[in-house]
């Protein structure tokens, strides 16, 4: 049974109240943010089908608003997801030196998730953040001027905090 | 001669967003309020909101998203049926690539969105406004709400402001990663829980707009703005900067500089000035030779070394609306977002487009033929060339599809990704032709500076 925690369904009431109370669809896209992070990280279709249940819309408005954004991920993805930019500005701070370090330093290509689960790596196109390139989306923030060294960090990091 | 110069020196340098900036705690409401914040708040609820709008046209305000229309004309332009709800959105889905200005002020400065904000509801008549971001800019996310909590707690929002009468409310809605949601129309259907495609205007959303209500859409420098144009009134905000460019104008610089970050600048500066001062982008790192610049986000055409800080007619170009234009798309840009994108003499012309190619075929929406396919085929040949597997032939194929992109489609991100690939092959149009006949050397070496530097023939 896919059920939000009594403090998300909380959120999910005060989210539909800042509109008109005949256009809740408009919670759409925040609520589906709030899915993603409760149901680890990707929206399922019985995910999509509670969202469409509890906004009163069609299991179909769901499917085709989270096919459509690229923030919403429509298969199971790591515990820790690296987005790595790699629009002009970050490619002229060398992001495609970066991409190729995680994808050698874990062994997984762009959109693979490494076997034990941990991590995914993604490529993104613009994070508008262009003067500290490079740069990834890392949860809910950005680690930016990224190095060899710090891409280093980070994995350490999450290895620790996976443990 | 002499005022002249004596009025540049006064107000060169003149900060009005990023005025306090320095000052310890700006992002809360305790010390923004302290600092003079939330004054245009009580000096706008005194006056009518239809002079407001008047103050915000003679200010000469264009939008600071990229467009460059002016302000207080759009605001003028607002529907007012009786018993229909109108709505302020702002535009902060700051995505175009080289453009990260609205990200600094929401993050270090949300009350000055907040407080524009109120005063642009209270002239349009707004009782739910709502500042539409980037879902990447999650944390900012939380930062916009708190300083909405701070401004409600301490009376700027909600029922009966400062005892004026006026009711408003004020949500973030976070996007979820699109660009075409910084296009207005595709922004409003996101709002409405819907996929980004842009609308057919007419209508436009000043008359039928958000939940088909009249609604104005406007960026979040645009809103900020507002604070010091009714904080000093018009006339003195547009003594700043030259001719229709107005005010001061936030610049986010990035790529091959030592200094990358966001300047405020009054419009009068050279771009010269603005990539080698040290007050500004300070030069470009390892003593290397700039090559080529995007001076207003990733949309607007490329400029050769020599065409960026001289136009075609042979004067220093400056940092300001008409001077980046001056020479049309033949010889000139745009100011566009001012994301400003440096690249030095080891950059590589093709790579470059092609990032920006893949970009936009990546966030074209797909509504519409032209966009959906010519972005995918400029990006496949794009490729090619730049892995030395092109044709002469693909150069001329290229300006052909991105010819006929331009001017039809829906919305104008057809326009934005047919522009950039038709500047560099106007412009740099040899070392694609190196490319296509250097197969080899072109996978280990790049075409490097050549005469894109040199002094341009200025005819008399």
């Amino acid at each position: 049974m896919i059920q939000f925690k009594e403090t998300s369904l909380a959120k999910v009431k005060d989210i539909m109240a800042r509109y008109p109370s005949d256009k809740q669809k408009s919670a759409l896209l925040p609520v589906l943010h709030l899915a993603q992070v409760e149901f680890d990280g990707w929206l399922d279709a019985p995910v999509m089908d509670y969202v469409a249940g509890l906004l009163n819309i069609e299991p179909i408005e769901v499917y085709e608003v989270a096919s459509f954004y690229s923030m919403y991920n429509l298969k199971p993805v790591g515990k820790f997801v690296f987005e790595v930019c790699q629009t002009g500005p970050c490619m002229l701070n060398g992001s495609d030196d970066i991409i190729d370090y995680i994808k050698q330093k874990l062994s997984i290509g762009v959109g693979e998730t490494t076997t034990d689960g941990l991590f995914t790596l993604k490529t993104v196109e613009c994070l508008g953040a262009c003067g500290y390139a490079p740069l990834m989306q890392f949860g809910k923030t950005y680690r930016e001027h990224l190095t060899k060294q710090k891409v280093d960090t980070i994995i350490e990091e999450c290895r620790a905090k996976a443990n | 001669m002499k005022s002249v110069e004596q009025k540049r020196i006064n107000i060169m340098g003149r900060k009005l967003l990023l005025e306090k900036q320095q000052v310890e705690g700006i992002r809360h409401y305790d010390v923004y309020r302290r600092e003079g914040g939330y004054r245009s708040v009580e000096k706008a609820l005194k006056m009518q909101p239809n002079d407001i709008v008047e103050e915000v046209k003679k200010s000469g305000l264009r939008g600071r998203g990229g467009a460059g229309f002016p302000t207080g004309l759009k605001w003028s332009f607002l529907a007012k049926p009786d018993g229909v709800p109108r709505y302020l959105v702002c535009n902060a889905d700051e995505s175009e690539p080289g453009t990260f200005k609205d990200r600094y002020l929401m993050e270090f400065i949300p009350h000055i969105l907040i407080e524009g904000m109120i005063v642009a509801s209270y002239a349009l008549g707004s009782n739910v406004s709502y500042i539409y971001i980037r879902g990447e800019y999650d944390w900012i996310t939380d930062i916009l709400d708190q300083a909405i909590v701070e401004a409600k707690e301490n009376g700027w929002l909600g029922k009966n402001i400062q005892g004026s009468g006026f009711d408003c409310e004020m949500y973030v809605h976070r996007g979820a990663g699109a660009y075409i949601c910084g296009e207005e129309t595709a922004l409003l259907e996101s709002l409405e829980g819907k996929r980004g495609n842009p609308r057919i205007k007419p209508p436009f959303p000043a008359i039928k707009g958000l939940w088909g209500c009249p609604t104005v859409v406007n960026n979040v420098e645009t809103l900020a703005a507002v604070v010091p144009i009714i904080n000093e009134g018009a006339e003195e905000y547009a003594k700043i900067g030259v001719g229709k460019s107005t005010g001061t104008k936030l610049i986010s610089a990035c790529g091959n500089i030592n200094k990358p970050g966001i300047y405020e600048i009054d419009m009068t500066i050279s771009v010269e000035e603005f990539i080698y001062s040290d007050e500004y982008c300070g030069g470009i790192p390892n003593g290397k030779k700039l090559k080529a610049c995007i001076p207003g986000g990733s949309s607007v055409p490329i400029l050769p070394a020599n065409l960026l800080l001289t136009t075609a007619k042979g004067e220093k170009r400056l940092m300001n609306y008409e001077s980046l234009s001056d020479g049309g798309f033949a010889s000139g840009s745009m100011m566009g977002s001012g994301g400003f994108i440096v690249l030095d003499e080891d950059q590589c012309i093709v790579r470059h487009t092609y990032t920006l190619a893949r970009f936009y075929r990546h966030e074209s929406c797909g509504q519409c033929s032209p966009c959906r396919e010519g972005t995918g085929w400029m990006e496949k040949i794009l490729l090619s060339i730049e892995k030395g597997k092109g044709k002469l032939s693909d150069i001329d194929l290229l300006w052909d599809i991105q010819r006929k992109i331009e001017g039809n489609t829906i919305c104008p991100l057809g326009d934005a990704a047919a522009w950039p690939v038709a500047a560099a092959i106007r412009h740099f149009r040899d070392e694609f032709e190196w490319h296509v006949n250097n197969p080899e050397k072109c996978l280990t070496e790049n075409f490097g500076l050549r005469h894109y530097a040199d002094a341009i023939h200025v005819p008399v």
